[in-house]
């Protein structure tokens, strides 16, 4: 292998990138015109329209804490509801959307600390703001699970921490917008310069020089991991500016950004490999990729769809980077972030593996 | 077999059912431009792509350089420049930068300068490659060929596509490879071009070489030797022709006689103006390569002209 072979090749790259003002537009526009549609439709949102109705049974003090933390996100109204109303009735009666009940013990058991303390919260998962609501809901109470773990002998959920990270449905966007640059820079960049240079024979031309296939792959893989890089520093720049983002870049974050695209790179070889020519690459791209950006927790939190979606979401490698991204940037839930680094990681490898072996430069 | 850079025997391709080369023999001579001319899917890249390794032969013996193609393709491609088929490099270069680019990725090479001189881009180095001219593609394409100073030289329908003067200019460059000492095997449906470029040609229909010689050689043995033609001649004019002892024939309108010996033209022409028969004009044409392939074949080399 010889770096400087692979250095020149990168440095052409960028040079090509550089003058294709489309790329250099799309590279950075995209994903920012992503956040700023959503981001005004979902900020817009937020003052009428998340209200969350809270039945509490418990008489104990971390009931009111944990309403406490919920009310500070900022983004929903509370609503307290009677503690002896039937719940089915008065859901029905009207027309609740979100319903949280926090149990008797909830209390009794927090501070037992062996028992798992329950709230259950009932959705209309037909209304779009349910998805937001729920998700507020398990970032509270992966706080509350952060802090908590954090000191085991003496329980204080500390009100402070929660005001810090007091998350908004951009918070939880960024990080899936992160993951599907990620994904569609990566699988669309690598199955259309694989088919164009199959064509216009590049690749033929190339394959008589001493450059190799894997030293090639590999300019390509670093090249979309730099490109991926620059559109998550205008994705969190604009995020800063524009809302108030709170996301904390951490070294999981980055390598699992890493991890993320040479999975996709990966999965662009593949694509590529098995189509005629571009047209049916690049269909073949969008059929993998479309059920992707709606499936894998880009736009909308896993836990806000059927059980049967999240089922298929397991199955997709763009699932554990958002949940990963997530994981870390926003709730600082290191061990799940870890755990979704890992299966990406191992993805990666395998993809990559499969695409270097399978790709081919001549007709055989 | 001193002298052979190319040895190639038996050579057979298969595609499922089809054999895209099916069975030739034939050698390169160093220095020489050795073309293959054949209509579209007669197997010239097929040939072409094997001897460049980039194809792997389903049986034969190919020997390039001294080197077997199924064992030593690395030391081969070491000493070969290739232009493949329809081939276009990095749009959003320029042509300096292409040149460089490739250069780069040879072990050995030539510096960017020359090779610009010997393709004569000089002017348009800082042109992007996408805003060229079909036939200033080319010669880029000629150059990265060049660009690890390799022994053999292969073009794949280097002028497909071109107008006749872009074409010439692509001509002039393969010459010019040739004064180097640089051993050529071009490929083309261009029966002119072949004529005038090759030292030996090969004739390549549906995988067969159905010729394989000089130009000259091949049009003698197989083409019709000088044919004469009088524009607008009548029957009678044939028939007085043909009483002579000419092998003389009326086609549509016009008087086609086949020359035996040079002195048939003087027959003609005295015959001509002592009947003062009508005609419009005489010609004398040399059979081409295409005649040669039509016979052969029954088909014309190029559909539509
Ligand atoms: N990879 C392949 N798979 C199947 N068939 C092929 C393949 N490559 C070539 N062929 C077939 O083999 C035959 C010879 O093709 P080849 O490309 O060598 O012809 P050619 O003389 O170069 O034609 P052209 O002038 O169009 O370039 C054709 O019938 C073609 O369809
Ligand atoms: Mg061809």
């Amino acid at each position: 292998m010889k770096i400087d072979r692979i250095l020149v090749d990168l440095k052409v790259t960028g040079k090509m990138f550089i003058r294709n003002k489309g790329a250099v537009f799309w590279t950075f526009a995209f994903p920012v015109l992503l956040i700023l549609i959503f981001g005004a439709i979902f900020s817009g949102m937020n003052d009428a329209t998340y209200t969350l109705y809270v039945q509490d049974n418990d008489p104990g003090l971390y009931s009111d804490k944990f309403i406490a933390g919920l009310e500070e996100s900022g983004v929903l109204e509370i609503e307290m509801v009677d503690s002896d109303a039937n719940v089915t009735k008065y859901i029905k009666d009207n027309s609740v959307t979100s319903f949280l009940v926090i149990p008797a013990n909830f209390t009794a058991n927090v501070s037992n600390g062996t028992q798992v303390a329950y709230v259950e919260l009932l959705q209309d998962q037909t209304q779009q703001s349910s998805s937001v609501v729920s998700s507020v809901v398990n970032a509270v109470v992966n706080n509350f699970n952060n802090v908590l773990s954090g000191s085991v002998e003496h329980i204080s959920v500390d009100s402070g921490a929660i005001v810090e990270n007091n998350l908004s449905y951009i918070d939880l966007f960024l990080p899936g917008i992160i993951g599907l640059t990620a994904m569609t820079n990566c699988v669309f960049y690598m199955q259309g310069v694989q088919s164009r240079y199959y064509s216009t024979g590049i690749f033929r031309k190339l394959s008589t020089t001493p450059f190799t296939r894997f030293e090639w792959l590999l300019s390509r893989a670093l090249w979309q991991i730099a490109l991926v890089f620059m559109s998550v520093i205008s994705i969190i720049v604009v995020g800063m500016l524009f809302f108030d983002v709170h996301l904390t870049i951490t070294i999981e974050a980055i390598l699992m950004i890493i991890a993320g695209c040479l999975v996709f790179t990966g999965l662009g070889m593949i694509i590529s490999r098995f189509s005629k020519d571009e047209e049916s690459a690049n269909a073949a791209a969008s059929v993998i990729t479309f059920p992707m950006m709606f499936l894998s927790g880009s736009f909308f939190a896993l836990e806000s769809m059927p059980s049967y979606l999240q089922t298929i979401a397991k199955v997709m490698p763009l699932t554990y980077m958002n949940e990963g991204l997530r994981d870390t940037m926003i709730y600082g839930n290191a061990e799940s972030a870890l755990f979704n680094l890992g299966v990406l990681a191992i993805l990666a490898v395998v993809f990559m593996a499969i695409g270097t072996y399978i790709s081919k430069w001549t007709e055989d | 077999m001193a002298g052979h850079v190319i040895e190639v025997k038996d050579l057979v391709k298969r595609y499922g059912d089809l054999k895209a080369v099916d069975g030739t023999n034939f050698h390169v001579d160093k220095g020489e431009v050795f073309s293959i001319l054949g209509p579209n899917g007669a197997g010239k890249t097929t040939t072409v792509e094997i001897m460049e390794c980039l194809r792997k032969p389903t049986s034969g013996t190919i020997n390039v350089l001294g080197f077997d193609v199924a064992k030593e393709a690395r030391e081969i491609r070491k000493k070969v420049g290739i232009l493949p088929q329809e081939f276009n490099t990095y749009d959003l270069l320029t042509v300096r930068e292409n040149i460089d680019y490739f250069g780069a990725m040879f072990d050995r090479r030539i510096p960017t300068q020359e090779l610009l001189d010997a393709v004569n881009l000089n002017e348009k180095e800082d042109v992007f490659y996408k805003n060229l001219s079909g036939g200033l593609k080319q010669r880029v394409g000629v150059a990265i060929a060049m660009v690890n100073d390799p022994e053999i030289i292969f073009l794949d329908e280097p002028t497909t596509g071109l107008d006749p003067k872009a074409r010439r200019e692509v001509w002039d460059i393969i010459r010019d490879l040739k004064k180097r000492g640089k051993t050529v095997i071009l490929t083309t449906h261009y029966m002119e071009e072949a004529e005038i470029l090759s030292d030996r040609l090969a004739i390549m229909n549906d995988g067969k070489f159905i010729a394989y010689d000089t130009p000259r050689a091949i049009i003698k043995e197989h083409g019709y030797g000088t044919l004469c033609v009088i524009k607008s001649g009548s029957r009678a004019v044939a028939d007085m022709l043909k009483a002579q002892g000419l092998n003389c024939e009326l086609k549509e309108n016009d008087v086609h006689c086949w020359m035996q010996n040079k002195a048939d033209l003087q027959i003609i022409f005295r015959q001509l103006e002592s009947s003062g028969a009508y005609y419009d004009e005489v010609l004398v044409k040399r059979s081409s390569l295409e005649d040669v392939f039509l016979r052969l074949t029954g088909r014309h080399l190029v559909e539509e002209v």
